[in-house]
C-alpha cells in the first residue's frame, strides 16, 4: 500500500517563532481559527516536533533563536518540510542587516517554501501550506541535514550525535 | 457472545473507536461554528503516521507505548467477551501504568509531569469505576459482562447517582477538558505521549481510540439487558462529554481530584447504600 498519498491528507504543523514582531505569527493562529479552519484539511497545530510534519517558522532568527531552531529540526522526523512565514523569515525583512539576527531562516536550515508578506495573509499562508505538501509528497525518509552541515549519516543513526556535529559548526562559523 | 465475535469485534474496535473519534472531531468543529474536517480523518493521520520515520529515545519507552495499546485492547477484550468487570478495570489500570512507566522513563519534563498527573487521574476515576463494578453486581447480581447483558433489570432505574457521577467523569478517563491535565495539548504538549513518534505515537494514538470503545461499552452496561437503551445512553453520553469539552475550561489537578473525591464518589456511595437499604 502506497502510504505517500495520506501525507497529503494530515499535515500537523509545528510552529516556531524566532524573535518576530508577533505580526506573523497571529495570522498563523487566525488560519486555525473558525474563518479559514484549516482542520478541514486535517491540519493540527500540534506544537510537538516529533509528530509534526511541517515546520512553520516565522521571524528572522536571532542569534538566541538559531541554535533552537536548529534542534527543533533535528527533532522533528523525516519526512518533513519548511515553511518560511513572513518577510522576516524570508531575508530578514525589516529587521535585515542588524547585529543581532541572522538574515532569515534559510541560514540556519534549508527552506522549501518561502511566504512573502509584512504580516502574511492568512490565504498566503494556506497557499503556502498546499505548496508545501506537494513537496512534502515527493519527500523520501532518508535523514536530512542542514545545506551547510558536513556530518555524514551512517546507519544506524544517532540524532544526538548528529546535531552535536551540526550544533559545533554552526558556532564555529562566525 | 461467543468468544470468536468478542475477538472479531475486539480486532475492529480501533475501526470503531477511529469513526467516534472522526464524529467527536466534526462535533467539535460545529459546536464552535467551524467545518471541521472529515469523517474518516483519524484514519489518514493513522496511515500518514505508518510512513513516518520514528525516532526512538530508548528501547524500553517505546515498548512501553506498545504495552499500553496491548493492555488496553485485551481490557477491551476482556469486556467484549463478557468476561469480569472488575478484571478489564484492573487491565485497564494497568495499560494506564504503562503508560506512565513509559512517561516517567524518559527526562524530559513534560513527559514526567504528564505521566504524575497521569497517576492523579488514575486515583480520581478509577475507584468510580470499582464502585460501579459493585453497584452493577448489587442490582444484577453477577460480575460478569454477559450476564449484565442478559439480565431483565435495569441498572439505570436504581443506580441514576452513580450513571450521572460516572459521565461526569467520562471526560476524566477520555482525557478532555475540563479533565485534561494530564495530556494538557496547551502546556504540557501530550504529557506522557511528548516523546513518541511515527509508528510508536500510532500506538498510544490507536489505544486512545480504544479507550472511547471502553468508556462507551461501560455507558452501554448500564442499561442491562435493554440493548436499545443502552445505545440511546451511549448517544448522550457521547453529545453530553462533547458539549462539557467544549464549553469548560481546563481545572488544575487540585480541582480534578477534589471534585471526583469529595462530588462524584460521595453520589456513588450514597446510592449504594441507598440500594443496600432498600434491598434489606
Ligand atoms: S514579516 Fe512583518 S509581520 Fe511578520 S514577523 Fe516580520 S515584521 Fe512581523
Amino acid at each position: 500500500m502506497d502510504f505517500r498519498k495520506f501525507r497529503k491528507r494530515s499535515p500537523w504543523i509545528l510552529h516556531y517563532n524566532t524573535g518576530s514582531c508577533n505580526g506573523c505569527d497571529i495570522e498563523i493562529l487566525a488560519c486555525l481559527a473558525p474563518k479559514y479552519d484549516v482542520e478541514r484539511f486535517g491540519i493540527l497545530n500540534r506544537g510537538n516536533p516529533k509528530q509534526s510534519d511541517i515546520l512553520l517558522v516565522t521571524g528572522p532568527v536571532t542569534k538566541r533563536a538559531k541554535e533552537r531552531l536548529l534542534r527543533l529540526y533535528f527533532e522533528m522526523p523525516e519526512p518533513k518540510v519548511v515553511v518560511a512565514v513572513g518577510a522576516c523569515a524570508c531575508s530578514g525583512g525589516v529587521f535585515r542587516h542588524m547585529y543581532n539576527v541572522e538574515n532569515g531562516v534559510d541560514k540556519v536550515i534549508p527552506v522549501d517554501v518561502y511566504v512573502p508578506g509584512c504580516a502574511a495573509r492568512p490565504e498566503a499562508i494556506i497557499d503556502g501550506i498546499v505548496r508545501a505538501l506537494e513537496i512534502l509528497k515527493e519527500k523520501g525518509k532518508e535523514v536530512e541535514l542542514p545545506h551547510w552541515c558536513s556530518a555524514q549519516v551512517k546507519p544506524p543513526v544517532n540524532r544526538v550525535k548528529l546535531l552535536d556535529r551540526c550544533l559545533e559548526e554552526l558556532h564555529g562559523r562566525r | 457472545m461467543s468468544y470468536w465475535t468478542a475477538f472479531i469485534l475486539t480486532l475492529f474496535s480501533p475501526v470503531i473507536g477511529g469513526f467516534i473519534y472522526g464524529l467527536e472531531r466534526i462535533v467539535r468543529a460545529r459546536m464552535q461554528g467551524r467545518v471541521g474536517p472529515p469523517l474518516l480523518q483519524p484514519f489518514y493521520d493513522f496511515f500518514k503516521l505508518m510512513d513516518k520515520r520514528s525516532i526512538i529515545i530508548h528501547s524500553f519507552h517505546a515498548f512501553m507505548g506498545v504495552m499500553y495499546l496491548i493492555g488496553t485492547w485485551f481490557a477491551l477484550f476482556v469486556l467484549l467477551s463478557g468476561g469480569d468487570l472488575l478484571i478489564a478495570i484492573f487491565f485497564h489500570v494497568l495499560s494506564l501504568a504503562f503508560l506512565v512507566v513509559g512517561g516517567f522513563s524518559v527526562r524530559s519534563p513534560y513527559s514526567v509531569i504528564g505521566a504524575m498527573r497521569e497517576l492523579l487521574h488514575m486515583v480520581a476515576y478509577e475507584p468510580l469505576y470499582v464502585l460501579s463494578a459493585a453497584a452493577l453486581y448489587l442490582v444484577t447480581g453477577t460480575f460478569q459482562v454477559s450476564g449484565i447483558l442478559r439480565s431483565e433489570h435495569v441498572p439505570l432505574i436504581y443506580l441514576p447517582l452513580l450513571f450521572t457521577a460516572v459521565l461526569f467523569s467520562l471526560p476524566a478517563i477520555l482525557k478532555k477538558s475540563p479533565f485534561d491535565t494530564a495530556e494538557a495539548h496547551q502546556e504540557i504538549i501530550g504529557g506522557p505521549e511528548i516523546e513518541y513518534s511515527g509508528k510508536f505515537y500510532e500506538a498510544v494514538y490507536t489505544a486512545k481510540w480504544i479507550e472511547y470503545v471502553y468508556a462507551f461499552f461501560f455507558i452501554f452496561l448500564f442499561a442491562g439487558g435493554n440493548h436499545i437503551l443502552g445505545a440511546l445512553l451511549i448517544i448522550f453520553a457521547f453529545f453530553f462529554f462533547n458539549l462539557l469539552d467544549n464549553v469548560t475550561a481546563r481545572v488544575n489537578f487540585r480541582q480534578m481530584v477534589a471534585f471526583h473525591w469529595y462530588i462524584l464518589i460521595p453520589l456513588a456511595v450514597i446510592n449504594l447504600m441507598l440500594i443496600a437499604l432498600w434491598r434489606s
